[in-house]
């Protein structure tokens, strides 16, 4: 996809800052994220431990720690803020390309948020009531939050391969073989580091001096450190190119850290010591850092020069764009001074391109019709029937349905079209002399002929009304004489009306007044 | 164009975001807000009056409060922008690179709020008797920053309706300081006061206090129903008198939409009745009338909704054919771009045409040029379907329409595609109408036309 371009609009920040406060804000969001889960997960299990052993009264501890977990997503949420907004903005075609090919999955994300969010607040201002609706609760949502992480991680493994895209959107996104193993390894990883750092969090902050409850949570962080180090290495392995130059030596860094921090870990639990905070924390920053600084680097490294190609082509696109930006501008400028709400507006914006400037039918679109616009000097109606028009339109023709306005709108457009050309008079006498006899014969060629379609009364038959467009209503809508005479003469184009021009001419000047003197209103 | 599209199947994409934006705007503005100003000024009257009661009710309500703004809140508000990232990427995209700044600003004063609400929260507590005044000013600190959102977020959205000189100087200052900021962000304001406190009353009133407490709140949420909703009067028609007339002028419709536009009385029918109903629970809730007030608070909840989603969807419609104005159409096209794919037509850039359709399909190119140029708005088979628009219409019809929409009807964008697009567009509009073609993959507007497929 190498001919897409990057949006037009200016970066409002360099490169090397957006990088820098990119990276920044991400790992405050995953600190947070990961604290989020780790709570969720830790507090979950030893509810289970707690309801399985039958001793509920140490659910209150379960409550301890869940009561942190408001705080912990609220900040994860609010934290996410900075690091979308940056990378929306640095990585624009990238990271939209990917949401869009996960469009349903990526909204997913907001409702699995919410229900797995109330549940928890509601388990943790409510335990000690029903275990058994609360073991429901919790699996569910536990569940729920666990499936967001999956999401993510399945995204930004889009964003950095835009080589993939066309194939996901062709066929599907298709999580096999070496994709499957890297997202498993890449989701697994962010679980391990949510167990680690959720406890040592709770570890420090909320067990006070309780023995037991540390002594449990030392467990977890050995579990979790021993897996990161597992999932870690697989993941590295899963890694699409081998890392290199500063990649690798961030990642040794921070392995480094993680080998130095599970000894020192490994050494207080075997000699019932505890830990100290002025140790942990400093060695876990590191390995987080320097973890992160590698993940940022191995996305660079593959985004970067795709992100100099859309730059380029923008500038290309900016550059064969400038020549409409004056007139655009203007156009716009326009359609901010004008009163939208006068009949005569509404006639020259939305009927003049097929009616004309002058109501005879002959605007710039009428050429491209099949059945002409009707010349609307020579339509006399009814304001009721101008009203049915404009709310169904007149079917099989080109003739649309005006509701996009409201009553008022329409009412002072009929105005419009009254004041102009009389729209709503009656037809007017007939300008020619016509013999009794002629009008006898032509009550007879209507009875005999006209009849089939346009009905006795002038208000069409139960076959006509199904025609597309159908015959008018005689006795609600009538033409000038001249116009009439005309369309009896020569047909309506497109429509089953045909041209009687054999009928001698009085008898058809006939036939506009038996037509015209179906009016009723 | 330069992003694939999605659109949500039966609801459209507008309808998504409508849903999940109002359900935010009662919260963040009703809750986030308004209740909890209402509480710390709840506990300031406790502190002051020595009442237990008045403490236990700020502190209960907001518990409640908090769990709901930052479980449901915050995450339809992120939600917002999860659903315009995934829907419409280029306006997005393209709005966070004018509003940078502000919005990193907007992200400090957002985790501020979170700090100083979470703090708030979990001291009450502790920190008491000499302690007290200090709790209250930190929730006093919550509400500034709240506001500091509102105001930053209202210049955001009086962008979308008046750019003022942005679209010709492009310059940060002309697009935040825009014309609708000020009242918009007031009548902001004053809707959450107005929403909170309908909210204190209800959680009054259906929660257990004593006789003499309920009295004395309802009178007090009451009073602060009145001032509000008559802030938020002066401050409505001070916005809308501030929003150019061209615009206004479908404010009507766009409640009415073309299924009630033929009977406007509905609209005023239905909002005096809104209006009434609110009157009368803010009247009772100050006569201290428990029981009249009970029976009126879920309809009076119900009509503040739907005054809430009433005032976003005009100002949402309003705006009209663009995104951006004077920068970017409703469809994502930009208004440079409508001459350009006049000369040179849309598909031809259109790499994503390019790289997936078969070249020569007509019905596959129909389907995206419909997708690219309606499909914002309009769905084939759901909401504002397209084959309800153009019943009856003739294929000449529909093409000679198609390049006029824009000066028809001035809140559509116009058609942006050469007049051999237009002619592919407007035969497979007339086949989709006709029920001739029907969708493979609704969402990704991938035709069935009875050959293997489009790869």
């Amino acid at each position: 996809m190498s001919d897409l371009t990057d949006l037009l609009l200016k970066k409002p920040l360099t490169d090397e800052v957006l990088r820098g406060l990119l990276f920044v804000t991400f790992a405050l969001h995953l600190l947070f994220v990961l604290l989020t889960i780790g709570t969720a997960v830790i507090s979950f299990f030893h509810f289970l431990h707690a309801l399985w052993r039958n001793q509920m009264q140490e659910l209150r501890w379960d409550r301890e720690i869940l009561k942190t977990f408001l705080g912990h997503k609220s900040l994860a949420v609010v934290l996410g803020v900075a690091p979308l907004l940056l990378i929306q903005v640095g990585f624009t075609v990238p990271f939209f390309t990917a949401v869009n090919l996960f469009a349903p999955f990526w909204m997913l994300i907001i409702p699995l948020l919410i229900i797995s969010f109330l549940t928890f607040d509601y388990l943790g201002h409510r335990v000690n009531t029903r275990p058994y609706a609360h073991l429901v609760a919790g699996t569910v949502s536990l569940l729920l939050l666990l499936t967001v992480p999956g999401i993510f991680v399945a995204v930004l493994m889009t964003v950095e391969d835009p080589g993939s895209w066309v194939k996901v959107i062709r066929d599907g996104y298709r999580l096999r073989g070496d994709l499957a193993f890297h997202w498993l390894f890449r989701y697994l990883h962010v679980l391990g580091a949510a167990l680690v750092f959720g406890a040592v969090f709770h570890y420090f902050l909320t067990s006070k001096e309780d023995k037991e409850k540390k002594h449990y949570l030392m467990h977890w962080l050995v579990t979790g450190m021993l897996l990161q180090f597992v999932i870690g290495a697989l993941l590295l392995s899963s890694l699409p190119g081998r890392p290199r130059g500063m990649v690798l030596a961030f990642i040794s860094m921070g392995a480094m850290a993680g080998v130095v921090m599970l000894l020192y870990v490994f050494q207080k639990a075997y000699g019932k010591g505890s830990l100290g905070m002025g140790t942990t924390i400093p060695l876990l920053a590191v390995l987080f850092v320097f973890m992160l600084l590698g993940r940022q680097f191995i996305q660079d490294l593959r985004l970067l020069p795709f992100q100099k190609v859309l730059e380029g082509n923008a500038s290309a696109y900016q550059d064969k764009l400038k020549p409409y930006e004056g007139q655009a501008l203007s156009h716009y400028l326009s359609s901010l001074n004008v009163s939208v709400s006068s009949g005569e507006w509404i006639y020259q914006q939305s009927c003049a391109f097929c009616h004309g400037e002058n109501a005879d039918g002959k605007g710039e679109e009428a050429g491209n019709l099949t059945v002409p616009p009707e010349d609307l000097t020579a339509v006399r109606t009814t304001r009721s029937n101008l009203r049915k028009i404009f709310s169904e339109g007149v079917g099989g023709s080109a003739m649309p349905y005006f509701t996009v306005f409201d009553r008022e709108k329409l009412e002072s457009l009929t105005d419009y079209l009254h004041g102009l050309y009389h729209i709503l008079d009656a037809p007017g006498p007939i300008p020619v002399q016509i013999s009794a006899k002629a009008v006898e014969e032509a009550n007879k060629q209507y009875a005999g002929i006209c009849s089939g379609c346009h009905g006795l009364d002038g208000n069409g038959t139960g076959i006509s009304r199904s025609f597309k467009p159908g015959p008018p209503d005689f006795t609600q809508y009538s033409l000038t004489p001249q116009r009439a005479f005309t369309v009896i003469t020569n047909g309506y184009p497109g429509t089953m009306m045909p041209p009687f021009r054999t009928l001698p001419e009085e008898v058809r000047w006939g036939l506009v007044k038996v037509v015209n003197d179906k009016r009723k209103q | 164009m330069n992003f694939p599209i999605y659109q949500v199947p039966y609801l459209g994409n507008g309808m998504l975001i409508a849903l999940d934006a109002v359900l935010h705007v009662i919260i963040s503005h009703g809750l986030a807000i308004g209740a909890i100003a209402l509480a710390v000024l709840s506990e300031y009257i406790g502190m002051k009056k020595s009442s237990e009661e008045w403490e236990r009710f700020a502190r209960e309500f907001l518990r409640f409060t908090v769990i709901i703004t930052t479980g449901v809140g915050a995450t339809t508000g992120v939600g917002i922008w999860f659903i315009t990232s995934a829907l419409s990427p280029r306006a997005i995209g393209s709005m966070l690179r004018v509003f940078f700044w502000p919005w990193f600003i907007e992200w400090i004063v957002f985790t501020l709020e979170v700090i100083t609400v979470l703090i708030y929260y979990f001291t009450w507590d502790r920190w008491k008797a000499a302690r007290k005044s200090q709790h209250i000013f930190v929730g006093l600190g919550y509400v500034v920053f709240a506001c500091v959102s509102a105001f930053l977020i209202s210049g955001i959205l009086g962008f979308m309706l008046t750019p003022d000189g942005w679209p010709w100087d492009k310059r940060l200052t002309s697009a935040l300081f825009n014309l609708t900021l000020l009242p918009q962000f007031l009548l902001r304001l004053a809707i959450s006061f107005a929403l909170g406190s309908v909210f204190a009353a209800a959680y009054v009133l259906l929660t257990k206090r004593s006789v003499d407490f309920r009295g004395q709140a309802l009178r007090f949420f009451g009073g602060v129903s009145f001032v509000s909703v008559c802030a938020l009067s002066i401050n409505g028609w001070w916005y809308f008198r501030t929003v150019p007339s061209p615009f206004i002028s479908f404010s009507r419709f766009s409640v009415l939409t073309s299924r009630f536009s033929m009977t406007p009385e509905l609209l005023y029918v239905v909002n005096a009745i809104g209006a009434l109903v609110l009157s009368l629970f803010v009247f009772f809730a100050f006569r201290r009338s428990a029981l009249a007030a009970r029976l009126l608070v879920v309809p009076a909840l119900v009509v503040s909704f739907g005054f809430v989603a009433e005032f976003e969807r005009i100002r949402e419609f309003i705006r009209g054919p663009y995104l951006m104005p004077g920068y970017l159409y409703a469809n994502q096209v930009l208004i440079t771009e409508r001459t350009l794919f006049e000369k040179e037509g849309m598909l031809t850039h259109t790499p994503w045409y390019k790289a997936v359709a078969a070249p020569g399909d007509d019905i596959t190119k129909g389907a995206l040029l419909f997708a690219q140029n309606c499909s914002a708005c309009h769905t084939i088979g759901g909401i504002n379907d397209i084959r309800e628009r153009l019943k009856g219409r003739t294929e000449d019809g529909i093409f000679v329409i198609l390049p006029h929409t824009n000066r028809m009807v001035p809140y559509m964008p116009p058609f942006a595609g050469t007049d051999e697009e237009r002619r592919t567009t407007a035969r497979f509009l007339y086949q989709v109408a006709q029920r001739q073609i029907a969708l493979r993959a609704p969402s990704r507007y991938v035709p069935m036309s009875g050959r293997a497929g489009h790869e």
